[in-house]
């Protein structure tokens, strides 16, 4: 089964069970606040805005604050690929396009092909692979930028330590605390979401009717489908899972030297670089787009390695021969 | 198609020397300011003035529920009367989705049966948006008060009707001469029962220009005033 598959269904369910808690009054709550009953695990960026907003400390804020950070600073960005629903919501045009044209070729696609080929290549012993995958890789260069690359600034620009998720994060608290209400929640495409289907539960079933119905999903729309890299430029939540991230030690991409194409056969792969959602190359990690910081443990490039040489394991230790990945690029094996 | 731009990227970027990653780049810091701007003029809502709307018990400092709420419907689900709803965009841009009542078939009793009187709402809401002082009680912190509309009230048309005086929980109605149920504002506490019981918008002739029930809870100002929507003043 595709992870991307198995990453949908956990999304879906806890929806579903939003929704089902939402209509059976358990009190589950949603992505804002979800537990059970006083219990709950509060989201960090509304917890600090309404604090700032409206000026005064909340102790019992605290407790379920902290518990989210620890989870957030254990797990990495793992919310973002395997909690968040919105990475779903902006694939939803993607997959309806997947549905009428059906005959594109997808990423997945091209990486089958490539893992096909680098097993041929294996097979016949034969150091030709690096040449068919650069062919490859030549024709899509060609088909896209056809000045060449050499001027192509978009193509080269890495992303910083901090970006403009980061600015709007500071200009999420800073507005919330001239404005005295948590502006950026009120339009937060998570809570949105949520919202937008709770108000469709509330139409059925007490006939509520009202404009909300479609100014929920016109925000949610514009923010995620119309301004399509939300989560990698706009995010404040991802800003500060990405900030948690980086003095974490769990869940941190490992791989094993001895597997890899690259290292073990001095073969071209980068198979685990190109289908990185943030751009992220765990080969040559001094060469990725994003730092290791902003890996969401979406798990697609442990899928996709040809030879099984990545792994995310939970604890820093028992890892055997797999390495960190570490933007450093010194620590070859721990 | 994204992803194969992502892919030739990859392959432009193995093959050249790997550019230097800097703070913060110019690209990424206009965009944020973009961000900032959008953010800035959705503060402005703050500026336009709307009309208290009906809060749950907690809520009547309409100020602390804007200021705290972080709209995760925590409310609404407790509520074991499923009164409590999101205020809409008719209320105003800053009450969407924060909490109102919908007293269209039941009222709040501050969870009385429930729990022994110490609302749900008030009790789980985990950024205190919803916040009693000690000591707040149902007879002591109204929620608002009732306003009937003798234009559209079936009573007021002899047709005999006083559900909304039976169903007062807190005698807070009385009946005149002429059996027409009235409000006594001293008394009432804004729970509900009396505009969950009202059936003229359901039942006998509605009235011409009638859109809501003919006895609405209103909510008070920040004086204690109840803000009357059709001017009537009892009797």
């Amino acid at each position: 089964m595709k992870v991307v598959n198995i990453r949908t269904i956990v999304v879906l369910i806890l929806i579903a069970v939003i929704t089902i808690g939402y209509i059976t009054n358990y009190s589950i709550g949603t992505f804002s606040a979800v537990g059970w009953r006083e219990f709950a695990l509060l989201c960090p960026l509304g917890a600090f805005e309404t604090m700032l907003a409206s000026k005064t400390f909340v102790g019992k804020a605290l407790v379920s604050l902290i518990a989210t950070v620890v989870l957030f600073a254990l797990c990495g960005r793992a919310f973002c690929s395997w909690i968040c629903p919105i990475p779903l919501v902006s694939r939803l045009p993607d997959f309806i396009k997947k549905r009428l044209m059906a005959n594109k070729t997808t990423t997945h696609a091209v990486v089958s092909e490539r893992a096909a080929l680098a097993d041929k290549a294996g097979a016949d012993e034969q150091v030709v692979k690096p040449k068919v995958t650069e062919s490859i890789g030549n024709s899509l260069v060609k088909a896209k930028c056809s000045s060449g690359s050499s001027h192509c600034s978009a193509c080269h620009e890495k992303r910083g330590h901090l970006d403009s998720r980061h600015i709007v994060l500071g200009a999420s608290l800073l507005s919330a605390f001239v404005f005295g209400f948590p502006v950026f929640c009120a339009i937060c495409p998570l809570g949105l979401t949520i919202a937008s289907i709770l108000l469709v539960v509330q139409l059925f079933a007490i006939g509520e009717v009202t404009w909300t119905l479609l100014f929920a999903p016109l925000v949610l729309v514009i923010e995620v489908i119309f301004f399509r890299k939300w989560c990698q430029v706009f995010c404040p939540l991802s800003a500060i899972t990405s900030l948690l991230s980086k003095a974490t030690v769990t869940m941190k991409l490992r791989i094993d030297d001895k597997k890899c194409l690259e290292t073990s056969q001095n073969r071209k792969c980068s198979a685990c670089a190109s289908v990185c959602p943030e751009r992220i190359n765990p080969r040559h990690p001094e060469k990725s787009y994003s730092l290791m910081c902003e890996c969401t443990k979406c798990y697609e490039c442990v899928q996709v390695c040809p030879t099984k040489a990545l792994k995310i394991p939970f604890l820093p230790w028992k890892t055997g021969s797999f390495a960190r990945v570490s933007d450093k690029h010194k620590e070859k094996k721990d | 198609m994204k992803t194969e731009e992502r892919l030739n990227e990859e392959y432009t970027g193995t093959e050249e020397q790997p550019s230097k990653r800097g703070i913060l780049s110019r690209r990424s810091f206009c965009i944020g300011l973009g961000g900032t701007a959008v953010l800035i003029g959705f503060g402005g809502f703050k500026f336009i003035t709307v009309d208290p709307i009906i809060r749950p018990p907690g809520g009547q400092n309409e100020g602390k529920v804007i200021a705290s709420c972080i709209h995760c419907e925590k409310c609404y689900e407790i509520c074991p009367r499923n009164i409590i709803a999101p205020g809409h965009i008719e209320d105003g841009v800053l009450n969407i989705r924060t909490p109102t009542f919908n007293f269209k078939y039941d009222y709040c009793d501050w969870c009385e049966k429930e729990n022994d009187g110490v609302p749900l709402c008030a009790t789980i809401c985990p950024t205190d948006a919803l916040y009693l002082p000690a000591g707040a009680g149902i007879f002591s912190a109204a929620l608002g008060k009732a306003e009937l509309n003798p234009d559209w009230c079936l009573a007021y048309k002899m047709m005999g009707c006083a559900s909304c005086y039976r169903a007062c929980p807190y005698e807070a109605m009385e009946l005149d001469e002429y059996g027409r149920p009235y409000v006594l504002e001293d008394v009432c506490i804004g729970c509900g029962a009396c505009q969950a019981a009202c059936i003229s918008l359901s039942s006998g002739s509605i009235s011409e220009g009638a859109n809501e029930r003919a006895i609405i809870v209103r909510a008070l100002d920040d004086k204690g005033q109840i803000i009357y929507k059709h001017g009537y003043r009892g009797r």
